[in-house]
């Protein structure tokens, strides 16, 4: 049993239990009672509106924010006790680029490269991995928004991290380039690194995530893979679209909730039904069937 | 290593910013204005407006009596234009004084009116009498209005003769004064190299938290102390250049610059910290600016007790410009007390160092998402 629980926190590279925080230091929480663990070499991503907490979260566990009330540690650091240490192991790209404007894109990452103790990749390298080659000598003031996030990601990995922490790493950023991003993330979690992607975009999280979180109003709703979400809630929502007093309407319901089978039987016995067929959900209309909010 | 990375960030985005350019920009202003605007000693010599209405002859008696009565006292005739009119005037100078005689009661009152300085008028009245009268400014203290009184009021032998019998001793023999040039130096380098690293390192730090670099910063392995110390290395170094570049040209190789160095690092590293403790506590320059604006005030306050010997109460040498001020002039003045610099900079050095722990703790705690 003890040796059971010892194997369990070793494998989980980020443990967290009990977490709130208050900005205000009362009881106007915003995160309240978060639990959840993230396993070795998998990707979580962590998902909720804006405002939900996903930043203050990704703050504590970074060491960006003090931990207030709660356990966490992450690559085996008690976050309560952080050591500079720890930031060899962890890589972080930020929503908000944040690089310095007056250094060039190679001076920017020549820079943070000297500052960690660990082995770090070529800047150059990590500049054409990202698309940016060629443009290496140019101040960052000069780039454009999609530019400059493109260089805050690649520097998150300038440490060879073994937990990364990304937040909208796709953001901002046009479809083809979009997906060179999401392989480079696959490609890093397929070595095995951890990562913990925050993002609003269900898409992406669908496309990458192994597991998902659902956090709204400071409170994780849910936690599981994409997979058993759609097996759980797939197949089992009717797309129907009836027409009442003159207006045509567009809705879909859950066959297993019972609000919504409900409603659905009043839609067919009181108006004229147009179409209606059965579809697969969408993550973004799973979690808004079980938090009962929109993404936005 | 990592220090040194900071060190040499923090030179490359000085080197590209504009408020290096505006710090060393600065310095080279005041010098030129040093050298070429102020001299070396001000000019203490004072100009009044005189008419005697007395008979040629007596009036001539007069102009001898003043240009025998010590050497180098010359005559020359001039003219003074005033208020759209010219005036014909008789220039008398001496040592601390440049008297123009002129040919008539109106030009003399025109004359103490548009140049703001003093005159008389001397002649005999209708029971062949000196009649004086003064023409003031309304600024002149009453030491001076009292003297004009006792003037008629005693006797002028008497007077001379109690003037001549005063002793004057110094009672610090080594002392050798600096002239009015050098004398400026202190309070210009304490606010151009010193108060002007609070305000600089403040800007830096709120151009990285503009930026959001802080927070890149942070979730690497290098500590905060070392991104907070590569700031202050850099301003300290601004300090030591522009400081320089104001006291070298003025006071060559006459000085001690071990000492020189000595406090303007420590002062730099004073300063700096001070600029990034009030950086902690906000989150743009436009709010701090108020916090910087009664600093500045409140640091510029000892200038007055500098230029005002006289006023010197206890609660201004604990505002820290004034041994910063009396430090450099220790260091200037041809036999100052070396004690005296090496004191307030250990003092700077141990305040620098408390307030650089404070502002480390700060920094840690206030690093937001």
């Amino acid at each position: 049993m003890v040796s059971g629980r010892i194997r369990r926190e070793i494998m989980a590279m980020i443990k967290v239990e009990g977490l709130y925080h208050s900005y205000t230091r009362d009881e106007n929480y915003a995160l309240k009672d978060v639990n959840f663990e993230v396993e070795n070499g998998e990707i979580f991503g962590f998902l909720g509106p804006s405002g939900a907490g996903k930043s203050t979260t990704q703050g504590i566990l970074t060491g960006l924010l003090q931990l207030q009330k709660g356990n966490v540690t992450v690559a085996g650091y008690d976050i309560r006790k952080i050591k500079r240490k720890m930031f060899n192991k962890i890589g972080m790209s930020f929503e908000q680029s944040n690089v310095y404007s007056k250094m060039t894109a190679i001076e920017n990452l020549v820079f943070y490269s000297k500052l960690f103790d660990v082995k770090t990749r070529d800047p150059l390298e990590l500049i054409k991995l990202v698309g940016l080659d060629g443009k290496e000598n140019i101040k960052t003031g000069e780039f454009s928004k999609g530019m400059k996030h493109r260089l805050t990601f690649a520097r998150s990995m300038i440490n060879n991290p073994s937990m990364w922490f990304l937040d909208e790493p796709t953001t901002g950023l046009d479809p083809a380039i979009a997906a060179g991003i999401k392989d480079i993330i696959k490609e890093h979690n397929s070595r095995g690194v951890t990562i913990f992607l925050t993002t609003h975009n269900m898409f992406i999280a669908d496309e990458l995530c192994g597991r998902v979180g659902f956090i709204v109003d400071g409170e994780i709703r849910l936690i599981d893979s994409p997979k058993n979400l759609k097996l759980k809630y797939g197949k089992k929502l009717v797309e129907i679209e009836y027409a009442v007093d003159g207006n045509v309407k567009k809705e879909t319901f859950s066959t297993i909730i019972k609000e919504d089978k409900d409603a659905l039987n009043k839609i067919i016995a009181e108006s004229v039904i147009l179409t209606m067929h059965t579809k697969e959900a969408t993550l973004e209309e799973i979690f808004i069937k079980v938090t009962g909010r929109g993404l936005v | 290593m990592k220090l040194l990375s900071s060190f040499k960030k923090e030179l490359i985005l000085a080197s590209r910013s504009f408020y290096f350019y505006i710090e060393l920009g600065s310095a080279l202003v005041i010098l030129a204005v040093l050298l070429l605007a102020v001299p070396e000693n001000f000019s203490t010599t004072t100009t009044q407006y005189l008419y005697l209405g007395f008979p040629q002859a007596e009036k001539e008696m007069y102009v001898d009596t003043v240009l025998e009565s010590e050497s180098g006292v010359e005559s020359e005739m001039v003219e003074i234009e005033a208020g759209g009119k010219t005036y014909d005037a008789q220039l008398i100078t001496t040592d601390g004084e440049e008297i123009y005689i002129v040919d008539s009661e109106e030009a003399v009152e025109k004359l103490a009116y548009e140049k703001q300085a003093p005159g008389a008028v001397v002649k005999l009245d209708n029971s062949n009498q000196l009649s004086f009268k003064y023409y003031l400014q309304g600024y002149e203290s009453t030491r001076l209005k009292n003297l004009i009184s006792i003037m008629f009021n005693k006797d002028i032998g008497t007077l001379e003769e109690q003037i001549k019998n005063q002793e004057i001793r110094s009672l610090t023999a080594d002392y050798e004064p600096i002239n009015d040039r050098e004398n400026t130096i202190p309070p210009i380098i304490s606010f151009s190299s010193g108060l002007m690293g609070m305000f600089i390192l403040a800007s830096y730090i709120f151009l990285d938290k503009k930026e959001g670099v802080i927070k890149a910063y942070a979730v690497t392995a290098s500590s905060v102390w070392q991104y907070l110390m590569s700031k202050i290395f850099v301003v300290s170094l601004t300090s030591v250049i522009s400081g320089l570049i104001i006291t070298m040209p003025v006071m060559g190789f006459r000085i001690n610059y071990g000492l020189v160095l000595l406090l303007l690092l420590t002062t730099g590293f004073f300063s700096s910290s001070l600029g990034l403790l009030i950086s902690s506590f906000y989150n743009d320059l436009m709010k701090a600016f108020g916090v910087i604006y009664l600093l500045v005030i409140l640091f510029m306050v000892p200038a007055i007790a500098y230029f005002i010997p006289g006023w010197d109460p206890f609660w201004i040498k604990l505002i820290p410009t004034y041994p910063l001020m009396q430090g450099f002039k220790e260091i200037i003045l041809p036999k100052g007390d070396i004690i005296y610099p090496l004191i307030a900079s250990a003092g700077f050095l141990a305040a620098g160092v408390i307030l650089f722990a404070v502002t480390n703790i700060r920094f840690k705690k206030t690093l937001s998402v």
